[in-house]
């Protein structure tokens, strides 16, 4: 495994495997550089449910009291709870434990300021600073602050927001039979109680302990969901829902256990959302084209930004998105709920639109227009890479370019989007097409041009 | 004390440490909440277990550490210092402070930062314990007769810290009727300075002795292992005649014939254990030589241990430094011979100390010992710690301070203050500077 893999302190924070690399040295010394860049006043902290969480919150409290800031405890939340806790609360900010759909010996430090909302770029740069001159804000005695827990009101603020935006009655009328897999994560006790109590559902859960690891492969993805579509089947569930540790993202499930495809599933709440309120939407550059017919059906825009949730965030604020998201990860953006990847959001709004059609899970996303996709990588060498993006051009010179997050270049059959990754020293590349055989086509060509 | 040096100080003791579960406690200092969570995540880091046993006296946790058999502990607490100050006191097995040895390993690994952080799913996790002030009275109540005690008027001044927590709960469990001050817990300003000698007690306690009639005064430090006295007579009794006291009452119950104590404590000690044919065994200032010099006996033959600052420690007692266990000790010398406090302080026969410090640039120390050793070669003498030279009724001794860039200069006489000696020895000193 590749160096880089093990710890990365950067832009995004900090993300390392727990032992030798992401220690509580490292993790209190960050906190504190948070601490002191949000200038004491109260931090919310909260967690997955990793093995590592209990020892890095206890590092971070560290750090956030040494800095002279109060700390907040919300034990294991999801993410975007955490999130909206923090903003609902006026804390000063947040930091989140959770290396999100990454293997369990992974953790990460995620940093929200004020608003809950994950730091800007400039934001990010100035706290990195902060962290590496190590002129840390260091409380006296009598400036230490406190620590005071803060179970269950985040959880009920997060669901009354949700709620606020669908039509529960309506769902809860249909009394949808649903399965779930919360992956032992965070979702763990908020999704049952979400879903069976709040919504009324018949739920068939797996995997709702958060004391105990994670039963599959982190990240809900088609092949890592087979126990949930087995559920699916055998219980005769209408929908089903799978989470990743942190509850940011969402995997669905329709009623025959195949699991809808990401872009799909944004699709759909897309839709839902545009029924309901005015604004424009927000993708990165490798969500599909399905985005933009749904958009067009309800007359609205969609703007195209790099890969990243802070990415697609950042330009949802400026154009006062109405929705958006990124449709490879699962993640769906609600900002009438929060400006944050939310799986409670997604989850309600599917129900919803199966309350409201009458349709079956299936049905409503076979109503989709159809694209296939395919995404791949390959390993490059640092100094190869503008040859190789230049050899992507020549190869379709008619095609219109956009090079905001390494290239995407769009031709009359689809798209093909290639960037490096920002972790390892790879290229990530998607191709979407209107027909399997184009796709395949293309993809064939853009893996034979990068790999030369 | 930044958090960065409490993660690598607890990683390094969790990498020290043998296998098993580590208990950690600390005093009221609002920065030890701060410092509690990040021992608690470097020791789970190094895989061990953490018992949390909460705001608690230095001794409860060294009783702990036996109970639960575990690895060692870590005291969260600056003792008698002041309250913006705090610190690390690591224990190894059994509850025994560290040896010379261990925690010069143990700063090897602070320096070298080579910490054996576990992989992620063998952390260590963190459990409560609540009760642990009961369990370690469990253990008071059998090795004291409280009964004895009783009946006494005692106030305590608690400064704020952890004697507190332990002395209301004997009051509740046994029924006992210790007058308590300044008893609240507190982590931000204590009500003075924790400080067990002899002029804070004069400040605060011993002027309470009279109006409310009380029979004995006792203040303790933030952590409870030291303890000052007042007399029923409104007097405050010097630190330094704790260890005395407690060796006077300790020596005849037997079998143990020694006192382990420190250079710089008063040569009364000696009168002491000649009445009671025992004898006085020095070693260097500082807990650690203590600790080496404990090493060196059996422990049927110590009859007590101890430090001039009213640190004290008794074989029945675990030989751990134990201000509630000392009070206990005392209380209950007073009722098995019938007399007041005042009147057992004035058994005795007087001694005066005087102490004085002086900067000093280190290369000069060695032509300065070298000197005192020659001025006083018709004394006897002890180099075990600088120089101490005894005279008849009075000695002196010059000493160079662990902590900072200081020679301390003390000297005693039986009856009046040796003003003379003192000076003298001052004036020499510091014509070194």
């Amino acid at each position: 495994m590749p160096r880089e893999h093990l710890l990365k302190i950067g832009v995004s924070g900090i993300r390392g495997v727990v032992g030798e690399f992401l220690t509580p040295q490292l993790a209190a010394a960050f906190a504190q550089a948070f601490g002191t860049y949000v200038n004491a006043g109260r931090v919310a902290v909260g967690r997955d449910t990793r093995a590592s969480g209990p020892m890095l919150q206890r590092a971070v409290t560290c750090g956030l009291l040494a800095a002279g800031c109060d700390v907040v405890d919300l034990g294991i939340l999801p993410t975007p709870t955490i999130q909206m806790f923090v903003a609902a609360t006026r804390a000063r900010g947040g930091i989140a434990l959770t290396a999100s759909h990454n293997p369990p010996e992974y953790n990460a430090l995620k940093l929200f300021n004020a608003e809950g909302l994950f730091f800007n770029h400039y934001e990010r740069n100035e706290l990195l600073d902060l962290y590496h001159q190590s002129q840390f804000r260091q409380a006296l005695n009598d400036e230490t602050g406190r620590v005071i827990t803060e179970y269950g009101r985040p959880m009920r603020l997060h669901i009354e927001r949700v709620l606020a935006h669908v039509d529960a009655a309506r769902i809860r009328e249909r009394r949808f039979r649903v399965a779930l897999d919360a992956v032992n994560g965070a979702g763990a006790v908020m999704s049952p109680r979400f879903l069976r109590d709040e919504l009324n559902c018949d739920l068939r859960a797996i995997f709702i302990d958060p004391t105990k690891p994670f039963p599959r492969i982190a990240e809900p993805r088609p092949d890592t969901l087979g126990e949930i579509a087995e559920l699916v089947r055998r219980e005769q569930c209408e929908i089903g829902f799978a989470q990743d540790p942190d509850g940011d993202r969402l995997a669905v499930v329709d009623e025959t256990g195949r699991v809808l495809d990401n872009d799909d599933v944004l699709a759909l709440a897309v839709d839902a959302a545009l029924e309901r309120l005015p604004g424009d939407v927000v993708v990165n550059l490798t969500t599909s084209s399905v985005i933009d017919d749904v958009a067009a059906a309800h007359g609205r825009k969609v703007f195209r930004t790099p890969v990243g949730e802070a990415n697609v965030v950042e330009t949802m604020q400026s154009v006062g998105a109405c929705i958006g998201g990124e449709g490879s990860n699962g993640g769906i953006i609600f900002p009438a709920v929060h400006l944050c990847r939310d799986s409670y959001t997604g989850m309600a709004f599917l129900l919803e639109r199966m309350a409201q059609t009458g349709l079956r899970c299936s049905e409503l996303a076979g109503r989709l227009p159809r694209y296939f996709r395919r995404f791949g990588k390959v390993a490059y060498q640092h100094g190869r890479l503008a040859a190789l993006m230049q050899g992507l051009e020549d190869e379709y010179p008619g095609a219109a370019l956009d090079r905001s997050d390494g290239l995407k270049l769009m031709l009359p059959e689809g798209w093909i989007h290639v960037r490096a990754s920002n972790t390892e020293p790879i290229l990530r590349m998607a191709v979407e097409a209107r027909s399997e055989e184009t796709t395949e086509a293309l993809y064939a060509r853009v893996t034979e041009l990068l790999s030369a | 004390m930044t958090a960065a040096h409490v993660l690598d100080f607890a990683s390094a003791f969790g990498t020290l440490a043998g296998p098993g579960p580590v208990v950690v406690g600390r005093d009221p200092r609002a920065s030890g909440r701060m410092i509690h969570e990040g021992v608690a995540s470097a020791l789970a880091a190094c895989g061990h277990d953490i018992v949390s046993l909460g705001v608690v006296s230095t001794p409860v946790i060294q009783h702990a550490i036996r109970r639960l058999n575990a690895a060692g502990g870590i005291s969260i607490g600056a003792s008698h210092n002041s309250v913006e100050w705090n610190a690390l006191k690591f224990f190894g097995p059994q509850g025994v402070y560290l040896s010379t040895a261990e925690a010069g390993e143990l700063l090897d690994i602070y320096h070298l930062r080579k910490f054996s952080f576990v992989e992620w799913d063998k952390l260590g996790a963190v459990r409560s314990e609540a009760d642990a002030i009961d369990r370690y009275l469990d253990e008071l109540a059998a090795v004291f007769d409280l009964d004895a005690v009783r009946g006494f008027k005692v106030v305590v001044d608690c400064c704020n810290g952890t004697s507190s927590l332990i002395l209301r709960r004997m009051n509740e469990r046994f029924g006992l009727e210790f007058l308590l001050i300044n008893a609240e817990i507190e982590g931000r300003a204590f009500a003075h300075e924790p400080t067990t000698n002899a002029r804070t007690v004069k400040l605060q306690l011993a002027p309470l002795m009279r109006p409310l009639g009380a029979d004995a005064g006792f203040l303790f430090d933030v952590d409870s292992d030291r303890v000052a006295l007042a007399t029923d007579l409104g007097e405050a009794v010097s630190e330094e005649m704790v260890l005395p006291m407690l060796a006077d009452w300790l020596l005849p119950r037997g079998p143990g014939k020694l006192i382990i104590t420190n250079l710089s404590t008063t040569a009364l000690l000696e009168e002491v254990a000649a009445r009671h044919g025992g004898r006085v065994v020095r070693a260097p200032v500082g807990r650690q030589a203590a600790m080496d010099a404990l090493a060196a006996y059996r422990p049927e033959q110590i009859a007590v241990a101890g430090e001039g600052t009213g640190a004290v420690m008794m074989p029945q007692f675990r030989f751990i430094y134990d201000g509630i266990a000392s009070m206990l000790g005392i209380l209950t010398m007073m009722r098995e011979r019938g007399k007041k406090l005042s009147e057992i302080v004035e058994s005795y026969p007087r001694y005066s100390m005087l102490k004085g410090e002086v900067p000093l640039v280190t290369q000069r120390i060695p032509a300065l010992l070298m000197e005192l050793r020659e001025r006083n070669r018709d004394a006897r003498l002890n180099l075990l710690d600088g120089v101490r030279a005894d005279y008849d009724g009075r000695w002196l001794h010059v000493r160079v301070s662990q902590t900072e860039p200081l020679v301390r200069v003390i000297c005693e006489q039986r009856g009046d203050p040796p003003q003379a000696l003192f000076d003298g020895l001052m004036e020499h000193v510091r014509s070194f500077v």
